[in-house]
């Protein structure tokens, strides 16, 4: 991945979007594309449709570049992702021959060498993470995903979901506990 | 007994925020205070710490192709076509049901569904068209108007539909 950009760099480029640089608004996909693609990875457990929710969402986002109102430019494409990963997930749930089944995860493993044993329980744990994930409720899943895995801080969820701090401090605390509940019995490797 | 299990309720939301460090330093005296009494509240907390720790370990995967935009696309329209239809459609049925509603109660004189005039009409007005009408106080060609609105409500509707079924 490229290297942060500046924020300065980053109001220059959005400034030569708006006035149509296609060029420029690349330089922020390369920037952001990782971001978006996980996220709707995650939210949607499916990598085709996380494809096009990411590739849609790089499509309006350019579109609707004028209605940026500054602000962190992050949450704004981030927001623009969750309504993109919304319309997928009512476009999978239309198509019956499309499986919602959860995506497996791969954790990642400790620093030391993992045995077999560990690796199996790793997997199977990285399985049921996708399980728990798929099973929150879509606010819950997405304000857990953008804290603890693509790593927005509070501020920023909640602008990228358009709600209060309380309601994101309220979404995280219930996703984490639901999750913790869901994977109760894998508790031993919580470490 | 009953001041106890309050506070945990009450801290119970703040866990989570304090795991990330989102709480202000007399909410974080609170709940460390708290904690160090109340053995429930700490596996609480430890318990929600192990699962952010565990989702920290989901890793940010590489994304399969370059989402970079090769040209511009044509912008499509539809949603707002579709938007403007709907409302379109809704707005004739609208007109369309306060036409019916008028003309059974009379509001616009004998109409299509007052058939009992038929009955009134005089051979004048029957030989005299729509001056002797209106003469006689058939001043709205209503029942036109009807049928010319339930050709347009059909074609919104049908327009709405197809666009409707292309979004899906």
């Amino acid at each position: 991945m490229s290297g942060r950009m500046c924020p300065m760099e980053e109001d220059e480029l959005i400034k030569r979007c708006r006035q149509g640089d296609l060029d420029c608004f690349n330089r922020l996909v390369e920037r952001y594309q990782r971001e978006v693609y996980n996220l709707s990875l995650r939210m949607l457990g499916n990598a085709q449709a996380a494809e096009d929710a990411t590739q849609d969402a790089f499509i309006s986002a350019f579109r609707g570049i004028g209605k940026f109102r500054g602000g962190s430019f992050r949450a704004w494409l981030l927001r623009i992702a969750a309504n993109a990963c919304r319309d997928q997930l009512r476009s999978l749930r239309r198509r019956p021959t499309t499986s919602l089944d959860a995506l497996p995860l791969e954790l990642e493993l400790d620093r030391h060498t993992p045995s077999p044993e560990e690796y199996a329980l790793s997997r199977e744990l990285g399985r049921e993470i996708g399980k728990a994930l798929s099973a929150l409720p879509a606010d819950q899943r997405l304000a857990v995903i953008l804290r603890d895995i693509v790593g927005l801080d509070y501020e920023e969820i909640a602008q990228a979901t358009g709600s209060s701090l309380g309601t994101v401090k309220s979404r995280l605390s219930r996703g984490r506990a639901r999750l913790r509940d869901h994977l109760g019995q894998y508790r031993e490797l919580f470490r | 007994m009953f001041k106890r299990k309050s506070e945990c309720q009450r801290l119970k939301g703040m866990l989570s925020p304090y795991i990330d460090g989102q709480l202000s330093p007399s909410e974080r005296e609170r709940i460390e205070g708290h904690i160090e009494q109340c053995d429930a509240c700490r596996r609480e907390l430890e318990s929600l710490r192990a699962t952010a720790n565990l989702l920290h370990r989901v890793p940010m995967v590489s994304p399969p192709r370059s989402f970079a935009l090769a040209e511009l696309a044509p912008i499509n329209r539809r949603p707002v076509a579709f938007g403007a239809l709907r409302a379109a459609t809704a707005v004739a049925v609208l007109l369309l049901a306060f036409l019916f509603l008028g003309d059974a109660l009379h509001l616009f004189g004998p109409g299509l569904i007052g058939e009992e005039r038929l009955a009134q009409d005089t051979p004048e007005m029957l030989n005299g068209g729509e001056a002797a009408y209106q003469a006689a106080g058939y001043v709205w060609p209503v029942w036109q108007i009807e049928v010319a609105l339930v050709a347009v409500v059909v074609v919104l509707a049908v327009a709405t539909a197809i666009l409707w079924q292309r979004r899906r």
